[in-house]
């Protein structure tokens, strides 16, 4: 069963060096090739995925002996609902490129990248070795340079230079920070592998190592997720990159700080984490503020879908500082919604964006629910989703957030926690503020000038199955909260006795 | 008598004495025949081989580590003068396939005239090399002293060989270095002496002081001052002024030569130092902590100041050696490993990123090869270059694909965060930040579309029209040659496919050091 996870991390390396290597052989008619190609490699990879998620294999193969590093991959159920949106997401830009296809480069390295950037997220959620972990964790930056930098929005050639930059530097600085971490975890506990750090608790290491090494990591993570004042470098490259880059950036590659959270810090560092999560939360919240404040201004929509991404991301962090169970699990749910969710809108978007020649909120358009009704309803159940509407996705991860601050573990501040969710909950209010902004300025009204297509084909069916997937888990959240809760309890066992 | 004279094993000194002999065959066949070109060269190369073939039963190769090979003893299974261990083995590999690659970029062809001629070239590199390799080796204060002065001056030379006033001012710069440089050895050898009386550079004369702490100062001293003369070679601040100097004033084989052979040859000179007081249980050095972060920050940020990529890989030297020393602020035997470990990753590859730009030169010009602006379309133009060159920067950078300078990173912070120097840990994560800014705006001319173009169908379509007009064979005379020297695409090729051997299994070039 080795064999379904080694080819699943496989085909993206090799179809994604493949392409990029082969970039100049195929000519600019060939593109058609490169997509189809990629979809295959994705769809394959997607199966492969759902394939180990049900048979739970392990590969651990020495890799570096004498650093002790060593090739450790297996599934659980924290990574399981990652690694599938991680899939079926790589799948969803693909068929959208179909229909939408890139500018500003060889298509061959466009797709390369992107398998690139699947196959580092893969391997980031596979991982079980906390050095592997972060090699990993760093695949992804150089493919997502590229498609920022080189099929970005060309525009202004400084901005898309300026974000590409920020994106990668700022992201270095994360993930070096976390290494750092990584390697004082390492050393005091004596094992790169995460299961067993996980299973010790933090046993035997003491409170102020516990505190300096969650510091580094939740500070080298606090980037990536993004943790409001480390967050500038996210609206910008959002707002630069493609259509593609920006579902992947949203939905899969902030998804790895948070579940880097969860592996590095909350399992094996308990009373470090304990000590800082009320800063975490606080810094969460303000997040939830900020963004919402700054979406009720904004007036790019894809920077202002950004900014509520820093939003959403607050509301995984209150999740997440509350130290239970529920919080964990919570803090899960709402990273798949925000990846449906944030995917679904940077496609609608994005299409907009190219429709519209820019997403200028400011400009009078033709109303999406008279020039083009299908996506006008998608963009109507993304935004309901986003401002966390019952019945939908975005409701559990946030209800369930603000229900586990409001009833934290013994050790946390109760009344600031308390304080918190107030303020979380004002900052849910500011998400219906700003959802319902958006759907006026551009859904409803009469005109129907200047005319624009409505989506078909690859485009369509991305965006109808995204709309299904927000339904569905809407309505029965108990098939991700069913995955993640048994070692989500083991996690918090020690912390919440 | 024979008992009053040390044991000499000529196998084991073989990777000193190949280079060495090669060097005087050269000269001696330049007497008897004339006007041979590429005699020297394949000469050279034999030479170099030879020697790289003595030191893999040196290397760490396999489950057990390599069996520190002795010679020169003194009688009565004393200390020995010369001792190639798995660190020195494979420093002496890596110094002996460096000069063979310069050599290879500096590949005689007809049109070109080499100034000095092919033999004082070729036997200065194979001199300088004999050094390199020496001073890894050497484990007494003479040899030490010598070998580190035979690894330079050649290099002086070389770099003033070409005549151009470019030339001159940066051998200039290298020589005042270089002058400076053995004083301060001769300085610490002589403080060293003073504080343990021997003249052996081992862990044993080390020991000495352990009987009278008052002549530890004395020996704390010896070694700052060895750091202070290292650091001119392995150019750390304060003394990194001469680098950008020479590596743009020389020939590029031979910035090629400094930025690796040299450096190879310094860190050799350095770790035999810190091996010899690890065992004193040191606390960590924070002489080599200050310099080590100074110097990777004016490195790198001086680096994001370059025009010029000759210039931008001398300051980007500059702060990688900052990074090669970082790991020795902490002094262990592991502390070795990942500075040899750090240094060879960067020598690997700086070497790539140098080839590409010499077989640039041929392909472009020098004025155009040396100027980073000229590098934008570079990906579109010269595809396999500009891949080989992403892989080069990246790999410095390191970041994925590069994944040897990644791991190279990952073993460089190690000691120092198992030492929890945290401060110095951090800064050398803002200096990684420095660093990927510095090449990736390099990567990002190489992989841009080039002229500012509005109209992505058209312009690629043109560009490929006119860039293949020519077949094979009826090439237009022209200013310079369109196609690389053979001998420059054989260099590309090999570090690029070692490079990218080591990053798929970077345990090949860990696992030599015998950590």
């Amino acid at each position: 069963m080795v064999i379904l996870l080694v080819a699943a991390l496989a085909i993206p390396a090799l179809t994604g060096t493949a392409l990029i290597v082969s970039g100049r052989a195929m000519r600019p008619s060939a593109e058609g090739n490169a997509n189809t190609l990629s979809l295959v490699a994705s769809v394959a990879t997607a199966a492969l995925v759902i394939a180990t998620v049900i048979a739970r294999p392990v590969l651990d193969q020495s890799w570096l002996p004498s650093l002790g590093i060593r090739l450790h991959f297996a599934v659980d159920g924290i990574g399981a609902p990652l690694l599938i949106l991680t899939a079926a997401l790589s799948v969803a830009v693909v068929v959208n490129a179909r229909s939408r296809p890139p500018h500003g480069g060889s298509p061959a390295t466009f797709y390369g990248c992107l398998q690139l950037v699947e196959l580092g997220a893969l391997a980031t959620f596979y991982a079980r070795d906390a050095i592997i972990f972060y090699v990993s964790f760093e695949i992804v930056l150089i493919p997502m340079w590229v498609l920022i930098s080189r099929y970005g929005d060309s525009h202004d050639l400084a901005a898309r230079a300026d974000a590409s930059g920020r994106f990668v530097l700022y992201t270095v600085l994360g993930s070096t920070l976390m290494l750092i971490g990584i390697l004082a975890l390492v050393q005091a506990s004596g094992t790169a592998n995460l299961d067993a750090l996980a299973a010790a608790h933090g046993a035997g290491l003491a409170r102020h190592t516990q505190i300096i090494i969650a510091a580094l990591l939740l500070v080298g993570m606090g980037i990536k997720i993004p943790i409001f004042p480390l967050h500038t470098w996210l609206p910008p490259a959002h707002t630069i990159a493609p259509t593609a880059g920006s579902v992947m950036l949203a939905a899969v590659l902030l998804k790895m700080g948070t579940y880097g959270v969860v592996r590095l810090v909350i399992a094996p560092l308990p009373i470090g984490f304990g000590a800082l999560a009320p800063a975490f939360g606080i810094l969460g919240v303000v997040g939830i503020i900020w963004g919402g404040l700054a979406c009720l201004v904004e007036n790019d929509l894809k920077r202002l879908i950004a900014y509520s991404s820093v939003a959403h991301m607050g509301f995984v962090v209150l999740g997440l500082s509350s130290g239970t169970t529920v919080g964990l699990q919570a803090a899960l749910f709402a990273n798949i919604a925000h990846g449906v969710v944030s995917a679904l809108l940077f496609f609608l978007v994005g299409g907009l964006k190219e429709r519209w020649g820019s997403a200028d909120l400011a400009t009078a358009r033709a109303a999406l629910r008279e020039a083009s009704p299908r996506l006008g309803f998608a963009l109507v159940v993304g935004f309901a989703a986003s401002l966390g509407l019952p019945g939908l996705v975005g409701f559990w991860g946030e209800f369930l957030a603000m229900y586990s601050a409001w009833n934290p573990a013994p050790d946390r501040p109760h009344l600031l926690m308390h304080v918190l969710v107030v303020v979380a909950v004002l900052g849910a209010g500011l998400a219906a503020g700003y959802s319902l902004r958006v759907l006026r300025l551009i859904w409803s009204g009469e005109r129907t000038t200047p005319a624009h297509e409505d989506a078909r084909g690859g485009e369509w069916s991305v965006l109808a199955v995204l709309v299904c997937t927000v339904l569905v888990l809407g309505v029965a959240p108990g098939l991700v909260l069913n995955s993640t809760a048994k070692d989500v309890a083991a996690i918090t066992a020690e912390v919440s006795r | 008598m024979s008992q009053a004279v040390v044991s000499v094993n000529a196998g084991m000194l073989l990777p000193v004495l190949a280079p060495a002999v090669g060097a005087a065959i050269v000269l001696v066949t330049d007497v008897v025949v004339q006007h041979l070109r590429r005699t020297h060269y394949l000469i050279a190369l034999v030479s170099l081989m030879v020697g790289a073939a003595a030191t893999v039963g040196g290397l760490g190769l396999g489950r057990v580590a390599g069996e520190a090979r002795r010679t020169l003893c003194l009688p009565g299974g004393g200390q020995c003068m010369y001792v190639a261990d798995p660190v020195t083995s494979t420093l002496q590999l890596a110094a002996l396939l460096t000069a063979a690659l310069t050599l290879l970029l500096s590949w005689p062809d007809d049109k070109r005239e080499s100034p000095g001629g092919t033999a004082v070239i070729v036997s200065l590199v194979l001199a300088a090399t004999a050094g390199a390799t020496a001073v890894a080796g050497a484990r007494d204060l003479g040899t030490w002293l010598v070998a580190i002065e035979l690894a330079t001056l050649p290099t002086v030379a070389l770099v003033a060989l070409r005549g151009a006033r470019s030339a001159i001012s940066g051998a200039v710069a290298l020589l005042t270095a270089s002058l400076v440089s053995f004083g301060l050895l001769a300085l610490a050898a002589a403080l060293w002496y003073t504080a343990t009386g021997s003249g052996f550079l081992n862990p044993a004369a080390a020991l000495a002081i352990v009987a009278d702490p008052a002549r530890r100062p004395i020996l704390v001293l010896a070694v700052v001052v060895a750091i202070a003369g290292i650091g001119f070679k392995l150019s750390l601040v304060p003394f990194h002024a001469w680098t950008p100097e020479a590596y743009d004033g020389a020939p590029l084989p031979i910035a090629a030569f400094l930025a690796g052979v040299s450096k190879i040859a310094a860190l050799a000179a350095l770790l035999v130092v810190i091996r010899a007081i690890s065992p004193l249980g040191a606390p960590p050095l924070t002489a080599i902590a200050i310099v080590s972060a100074v110097t990777m920050t004016l490195g790198n940020v001086m680096a994001l100041r370059q025009g010029g990529v000759v210039r931008l890989l001398a300051w980007s030297t500059v702060a990688q050696a900052g990074w090669v020393v970082l790991p020795l602020a902490a002094v262990s035997s592991a502390a070795v490993s990942a500075s040899g470990a750090y240094l060879l990753a960067y020598v690997l590859a700086t070497l790539l990123a140098f080839a590409v730009i010499a077989a640039l030169v041929q392909v472009r010009g020098s004025a155009r090869a040396r100027d980073l602006a000229e590098y934008r379309g570079l990906l579109r133009d010269h595809p396999v270059l500009a891949s080989a060159l992403a892989l080069a920067l990246l790999s410095l950078a390191g970041l994925p694909p590069g994944i040897l300078g990644l791991v190279a990173k990952v073993a460089a912070l190690r000691p120092v965060v198992d030492s929890q120097l945290w401060l110095l840990a951090v800064v050398a994560a803002v200096n990684a930040v420095l660093g990927v800014a510095v090449y990736l705006r390099w990567l990002l001319a190489v992989i841009s579309t080039g002229e500012v173009t509005s109209t992505p169908g058209a312009s690629p379509k043109a560009t490929l029209g006119s860039a293949n007009p020519v077949p094979d064979g009826a090439a237009p005379v022209a200013a310079h040659p369109v196609r690389a020297h053979p001998a420059t695409l054989v260099a590309v090729g090999f570090t690029a496919v070692a490079l990218v051997l080591t990053s798929l299994s970077p345990q090949i070039l860990v696992g030599m050091l015998g950590s």
